[in-house]
């Protein structure tokens, strides 16, 4: 009988320890801040003593991981790129993890994991909310220390991807942009013809009364159903259109919602009343039918804006288009798109992993992507060259893009690292578009939640 | 003597086997008991104490007492997703009800009847996502199959999941339909087992279809009605995969529902620790049904 006691006894204290073993690792995975602060200061040393005994370091091969989105043809570029600089850096192997779909999402549980990839896409919507997490690295001290030039970038490129220690747009840098994409507006030049209407310009932008105008001689009901089969303008950016009209959505210092305020107001009215006043425009209702990008394309509207993504696929239509600014009382306006390349905060080989981000956001890799009519370079020089502009090929007015980038911003959803206060605006709106309610009443409604949310979601900025 | 001896061996070696099946059958019930421990228990454990923390699923948890319970109940969408998931689980009775007529049909005698069955049963093995995006089409305002309809008929359709008070109706729509397959299948097999001596002998004491229906059908069905009321609520309250697709929450959050809300702060807002305590309170809620 001992012995299977003992036997027993063995094996409970092998489970217990088993049990023990588990609720230790969970522990030591909760308390993670500790232990990761431990790791952050071992990495600091590391790099240092790298950075003293550099040339033994330079010899030591080291595999980096990099992931990043995007279709088929834009994968194989990147698997080109990283071909290109293991050749230049022998020492340096590049592992491409290539996430297509739900990359945010996917993104966000390897960064908690802990073991993220050195390098990785970052849109400029995600940037704000991992820097707050603190899983990208301050690349400010890289960028000045290895004398990365960035003189010829386009600054509203560049500036998305600074955070001050409250907001994004000001401070040190957290990634290198990969590209900007302006946003315009396209037109459809044979639907204009037709309606003998002369092409928007490609230096001014229309004014809200001159699309008014414009877009009624091109919205045409051909069948007598009541119901547009040519509508003159797509829906609104509104965003664009509130800082065309001098409006502003959240103060400087983001801290306050001022949509509410007059100019701003009579921006987004204007553009909730091009489908319920002067129904130049689609409703909800016809989009769900078929959005704004499918009716350009079959001929069904006029003007619409949209990014410089659009153009690849543009190019294949068998009408002539072009290009011009986006409607603005004023100045040009409107937003731009980017991603960047970020460096994980814990990577163990920041030397390396800041070489590859250099890398990819240099001449050569831009000059490469450029080629290919994915995105536009990030260089004036090289956007302004042949290169981007392409003499040949449609559109005719590729320079309204330089232009759009230089003046247009980052769009609000890069503002501070929680969005719920965007949702809530983004949400509500629907109301407005249906003309169910003024856009002055609307704001004015909203503007205690949505100023709610953004303290609550942003606590550092009203410190 | 002898006797004994030999019968405490016996009694020995029993035991002795008898406690060697026990260590294998402890050993084989700890493979799942472990996974159940490290991806059930403890971490539901852990989320009970972060439900007491501010934490964004990165950084360490800093203890902040009750306020996420506070916030809870101070919160309009809270309110709000709430009641939009009790107005979703409008659809359980309807669907129960729509799903009996079809079993009680399905349970005839008829040529095809297991094409019907089939075709009726078919929505439960397909994946949510593709059904999802199918019914995006039914409700298009324009080229959608239901909006068709209805203007056969001269009624011209909303657009339906654009509006406010028509995209929830239209979840509701989804949803019942979704659901028929699996409650008919239960409802087929309880009617089957519905004793046929009972109807007869209602037959001969002179009962007519609807006392047959009142007093033996729904009386001899009503564990399995029980059974799909409770997994129906308990599906009700967890649903969020169709609206996140189908409308995204809107428009204005009108078809956010409870759990969709708390994925939303979890995941969008980094705030698990609200999010935590949403999952306590809908949890608790869950097996208080």
């Amino acid at each position: 009988m001992g012995v299977f006691e003992k036997k027993k006894s063995v094996w409970m204290l092998l489970s217990v320890g088993l049990v023990a073993g588990l609720l230790a690792g969970c522990a030591g995975g909760g308390g993670g801040g500790n232990a990761e602060n431990g790791g952050d200061a071992s990495n600091a040393a590391g790099s240092n003593s790298e950075a003293s005994d550099a040339p033994a370091g330079t010899d030591e091969k080291v595999t980096i991981k990099f992931s990043g989105w995007g279709e088929p043809n834009e994968k194989k570029l990147y698997e080109d790129l990283i071909k290109n600089f293991e050749s230049q850096n022998p020492n340096i192997k590049v592992q491409y993890i290539h996430i297509p779909a739900d990359y945010a999402g996917k993104m966000n549980t390897v960064l908690a994991g802990g073991n993220a990839p050195d390098v990785f896409y970052a849109g400029d919507g995600d940037v704000a909310r991992w820097i707050k997490l603190g899983v990208i690295k301050n690349i400010q001290q890289q960028v000045d220390e290895s004398g990365f030039d960035m003189s010829d970038m386009y600054e509203s490129a560049v500036d998305r991807y600074r955070y001050d220690g409250m907001k994004m747009g000001t401070g040190d840098l957290y990634a290198l942009p990969m590209d900007v994409a302006g946003t315009v507006l396209y037109y459809n030049k044979k639907l204009f013809d037709e309606a003998g209407v002369p092409y928007p310009s490609a230096e001014t932008p229309m004014t809200f009364d001159e699309l008014v105008e414009v877009g009624k001689k091109l919205t045409k009901d051909s069948n007598g159903d009541g119901k547009p089969d040519q509508y003159g303008m797509g829906p609104a950016w509104w965003e664009g259109f509130v800082w065309g009209n001098g409006g502003k959505i959240l103060s400087d210092d983001r801290t306050q919602f001022v949509l509410n305020e007059d100019k701003a107001v009579e921006a987004l009215q204007f553009a909730a009343d091009m489908r319920n006043v002067h129904k130049i425009s689609p409703d909800a209702r016809a989009l769900q039918a078929m959005n704004d990008g499918q009716m350009f394309e079959t001929g069904k509207l006029a003007m619409m804006i949209g990014g410089r993504w659009s153009v690849p696929v543009f190019r294949n239509l068998k009408f002539d288009w072009d290009v011009a600014p986006i409607p603005a009382n004023g100045a040009w306006s409107g937003w731009s798109a980017s991603t960047g390349y970020s460096v994980y905060a814990k990577t163990k080989y920041p030397d390396q992993a800041f070489k590859f981000a250099a890398y990819l956001a240099g001449e050569e890799a831009n000059r490469i992507r450029s080629e290919q009519g994915l995105t536009m370079p990030v260089y004036k020089s090289m956007a302004n060259s042949d290169v981007f502009l392409t003499p040949g090929t449609k559109p005719e007015n590729a320079q309204v893009f330089l232009k759009a980038v230089e003046t247009e911003q980052a769009g609000p959803w890069t503002y501070v690292p929680n969005n719920k206060w965007w949702d809530i605006i983004n949400q509500n709106l629907g109301q407005m578009w249906e003309g169910k309610t003024t856009a002055k009443d609307l704001m004015e409604k909203i503007k205690p939640d949505v100023e709610k949310a953004l303290r609550e979601g942003n606590p550092e900025l009203f410190q | 003597m002898a006797h004994s001896h030999s019968t405490n061996i016996a009694a020995a070696r029993a035991g002795r086997r008898f406690k060697k099946d026990y260590f294998w059958a402890y050993l084989f019930i700890s493979a799942p008991i472990i996974g159940f421990m490290i991806f059930g228990f403890i971490p539901i454990c852990y989320s009970v104490y972060i439900s007491f923390t501010k934490f964004d699923g990165f950084s360490s948890p800093e203890l902040n007492g009750l306020d996420n319970y506070r916030l809870l109940f101070e919160d309009p969408l809270m309110r709000k997703t709430t009641a939009n998931t009790f107005y979703a689980a409008l659809g359980i009775p309807i669907g129960m009800a729509i799903s009996l007529g079809i079993a009680i049909a399905l349970n005839q005698k008829i040529a095809g009847i297991h094409f019907f069955r089939t075709a009726f049963f078919l929505p439960a093995i397909s994946s949510v996502v593709a059904l999802t995006l199918l019914w995006k089409w039914v409700f298009n305002s324009d080229f959608g199959i239901l909006n068709q309809l209805l203007g056969y008929v001269g009624i011209t359709g909303p657009a339906w999941l654009n509006e406010e008070a028509w995209a929830m109706p239209a979840m509701i729509i989804q949803g019942v339909w979704g659901g028929l397959g699996f409650n008919m299948v239960l409802y087929l097999a309880a009617l089957q087992g519905v004793p046929s001596t009972l109807y007869e002998a209602a037959e001969i004491d002179g009962a007519g279809v609807m006392q047959k229906f009142r007093f033996i059908t729904i009386p001899g069905i009503s564990p399995t009605t029980f059974f799909i009321v409770v997994t129906s609520i308990i599906g009700a309250l967890q649903d969020f995969v169709r609206f996140r697709i189908m409308t995204g929450g809107g428009p204005n959050f009108s078809t956010m529902t409870v759990v969709y809300y708390l994925f939303e702060n979890a995941f969008r807002y980094m705030n698990m620790g609200f999010a935590s305590a949403m999952a306590w309170v809908l949890g608790i809620v869950i097996i208080a049904a």
